[in-house]
């Protein structure tokens, strides 16, 4: 049972007079009345009734309501894994500060400001989380257009250069959204650390060993870092801004440039947040390819990591043998989705193609192999005595810390919280097949690199369960289920039957109106827990689609974990937490 | 190569055509990855495909390369930085504009994205991609080398004409030009 049983609500409700109580069939939440109260019940929430472990933060944006704007914690009770959503009106734009409750609120609350424009009392460190300090507007209200506002000239150089060409090399807008200038971005970076050390170093946004375009800034005393702070956005290209305006099927292929290493994971979470919304059943056959699939995309993004990872504490060879296994995988991907990466495969309701001939052959070969290669891994790296030294005892991450900054996946794993979607709320197939968590016992970086090499394990365990599975079917059983009004029918009968090309073309130009409500559900991906929360109005696109990034939350306890260390730790710390930036940034 | 090769052994070819020989077979592209084409420019350069035998070597600084390939979402945040590094990187040097983002702004027509990276870059080859495959960055790759073999280094002698304006006719008369 993920959401809260009635029996704690009743607790609650008993302690606080003050509050409703909404409860729908995927989402539970209690209204505070009174904007003061909100510290006070956040506070009796963690310490009486056990909901300690952080999830998410969001504001809602409500022009025409008197308080304009809705704040929403989700909160999940560990031992109990009871999740319960808190929403509060701001008062005057303005609301207390989780922050001392919540450490994980601190970045949360820095986004509201970015995108909403909205204050909190008592946290004097509200920053811009993802657009530079001179930037003017907060972009998520509902008032501000999906395009920006045009500001300056901006001719392609290509064209300046080459002169025109006719045909024209392509079609553009001279007008552009403003770009900031150098001096601006300095600003920037200057705002956010007071100097207290002998000099601030800068890692980053283009550093190789970054993941991506992360920006750090090390105040450093000799070579331990006294003070740190990440400045974020270098990815951002506003995602939940993007959903609002678009229909919830023209969604899906976004999720898989969220986190790229992921695609099939993010889809999955994602069908399964507006399946749920829309009460959608999804064939048994499709449940066993998503499962397989995200199964495999699991250990493709292990292999990244692992890759990376290594990569970045010296290791290349390992960076070469990952990447051969991730070319097997990512055939396996576009043999059947016809794209490597961002293969947008899955869809509301089932899978876009039946699997292509040859597939169950080629995975079960794969799975027989890569136990092997998973030996060869083991052999280079866990017992290597610089790998050891690297990463023993380096990065401890605490159980307070993962349940303060809302730290999921293998690196709340690695500090010993069994926390995972799979078995806590069963998605797809997880149901069907058998595996185990790995949970680590320290929480240092050899940890959490144990924990996703025997997650790698019992991922190829899993797909060789669903291939057992997709074997015994029949072959003309169905993979997407086609009779609900909000399916897209698969493109062969689109092609040959009338009715289903109707169809088909109703909700491609339309869009199929969905059920008025809430929804947050979660998928495990290899990062952490994926989140969606919908809020829906009736209408074909999202009212509010906020995502709930794993590498978010995950990233958000480095700064207190670098502290006092050196700088060549950041990098294997770094590596273990293995953020991607397009989900970070969104 | 135009060029003949004589009895002796010896190679007789213009200037020109050496240095574009040389600049071609040697590319090397700064190690920056924005997006998810990163990852496939990272698939470029590893097990399978490995751009080293086109002698293509990844440098981590801009200093010592040659070629910018802008592999992501390019947004307005991070544009000023990348310019700098454009310009930090010495002449001559070229850029492939990766995938469908950093080419038009892509699936991205937001107000935090730049709308094509050649608003603040020139670029010399577009791949098109949502990403592109590695086998389409190589393509992309190669055309670039046809490109400075049939164009020559066109942006080199733009920029030393520039340095020639600033230079006293002394100086110029006594170096010869």
């Amino acid at each position: 049972m993920p959401w809260a049983s009635k029996d704690t609500l009743e607790r609650i409700k008993h302690s606080f007079r003050q509050i409703n109580i909404d409860i729908q069939p995927h989402f539970v939440c209690i209204n505070v009345e009174d904007t003061k109260d909100i510290t006070n019940i956040l506070k009796h929430l963690k310490d009486v009734e056990d909901f300690r472990y952080f999830i998410d933060f969001h504001v809602i944006d409500f022009p025409k309501e008197k308080d304009r704007f809705l704040g929403q914690y989700i909160l999940v009770n560990p031992y109990t894994f009871e999740r319960l959503a808190v929403k509060v009106w701001f008062k005057n734009n303005k609301l207390p500060t989780a922050k001392e409750i919540f450490a994980g609120a601190k970045w949360a609350e820095r986004e509201a400001y970015d995108m909403f424009g909205v204050e909190f009392e008592g946290h004097e460190d509200v920053k811009r989380m993802f657009m530079w300090e001179d930037y003017k507007y907060f972009p998520l209200r509902k008032d501000f257009p999906l395009g920006g506002i045009p500001e300056q000239k901006l001719p392609s150089l290509t064209e300046v250069l080459e002169g025109n060409t006719m045909p024209p090399s392509h079609d553009y807008d001279i007008m552009h959204t403003y770009v900031p200038t150098i001096k601006e971005i300095e600003k920037t970076e200057k705002s956010r650390i007071t100097k207290r050390g002998q000099l601030v170093l800068n890692w980053g946004p283009l550093h190789p060993g970054t993941h991506g375009t992360m920006w750090f800034l090390f105040d450093l005393e000799g070579e331990h870092i006294i003070q740190t702070d990440v400045i974020l956005g270098q990815l951002h290209r506003g995602m939940e801004k993007i959903a609002e305006n678009i229909h919830y099927f023209q969604f899906l292929p976004y999720t898989d440039r969220m986190d790229y290493l992921s695609a099939v994971c993010n889809e999955l979470s994602y069908v399964q947040a507006v399946e749920k919304l829309a009460n959608i059943e999804v064939p048994l056959k499709a449940r066993y390819i998503r499962t397989m699939f995200a199964e495999l995309q699991r250990i493709n993004s292990h292999l990244l990591w692992l890759g990376t990872g290594a990569l970045d504490l010296g290791a290349l060879t390992v960076f070469l043998y990952a990447f051969r296994e991730r070319e097997k995988i990512m055939d396996i991907i576009e043999g059947n989705a016809g794209f490597r990466l961002t293969s947008a495969f899955l869809r509301i309701g089932g899978v876009h193609y039946d699997l292509a001939k040859g597939t169950l052959e080629v995975a079960k070969y794969f799975v027989k192999d890569f136990y092997s290669k998973l030996k060869e891994y083991h052999g280079l790296l866990t017992r290597n005595r610089i790998w050891l030294k690297r990463t023993k005892d380096v990065g401890v991450i605490t159980q307070e810390d993962v349940y303060q900054y809302g730290l999921t996946g293998p690196v709340a794993r690695g500090s010993g919280v069994a926390y995972d979607m799979r078995k806590i709320d069963p998605y797809a197939a997880y149901d069907l097949v058998d595996f185990d968590i790995p949970v680590g016992d320290i929480g240092d970086v050899y940890d959490r690199y144990l924990v996703r090499m025997e997650e790698m394990y019992q991922s190829a365990r899993i797909v060789e369960q669903c291939i057992e599975a997709l074997e015994k079917m029949p072959e003309n059983e169905p993979y997407v289920n086609k009779k609900h009004p909000a399916v897209i029918p698969p493109k062969e009968d689109v092609f040959n039957d009338l009715e289903d090309m109707v169809k088909s073309f109703r909700i491609v130009v339309h869009g199929e109106n969905m059920p008025k409500g809430e929804v947050y559900s979660s998928g495990e991906n290899p990062r952490g827990e994926l989140g969606f929360y919908i809020y829906s109005i009736g209408k074909s696109s999202p009212y509010r689609l906020r995502i709930r990034s794993c590498s978010f939350y995950n990233l958000s306890v480095f700064p207190k974990v670098i502290e006092k260390h050196t700088i060549s730790d950041a990098v294997a710390l770094l590596g273990s937490i293995d953020p991607v930036v397009g989900e970070t940034d969104r | 190569m135009a060029s003949s090769i004589n009895g002796n052994g010896f190679i007789t070819t213009t200037v020109d055509e050496l240095l574009s020989w040389g600049r071609r077979n040697a590319l090397w592209p700064v190690t920056i990855g924005l997006a998810c084409c990163a990852i496939e420019m990272m698939h470029a350069a590893a097990s399978r495909f490995d751009i080293d035998r086109l002698g293509m070597i990844f440098r981590a600084s801009p200093r010592q390369a040659d070629v910018l390939i802008v592999a992501g979402t390019v947004v307005n945040k991070v544009a000023p930085m990348l310019k700098l590094i454009w310009d930090q990187m010495p002449e001559p040097k070229w850029c492939i504009s990766m995938g469908g983002c950093a080419s038009a702004g892509g699936p991205f027509p937001t107000y935090s994205t730049l709308q094509g990276v050649d608003r603040i870059i020139p670029v010399d080859v577009y791949i098109p991609g949502c990403p592109p495959t590695p086998q389409g960055l190589i393509f992309g790759l190669l055309e670039l080398q046809r490109k400075i073999r049939e164009k020559k280094v066109t942006r080199y002698e733009k920029a030393f004409e520039e340095f020639k304006k600033d230079l006293s006719p002394e100086l110029l008369s006594g170096i010869g030009v």
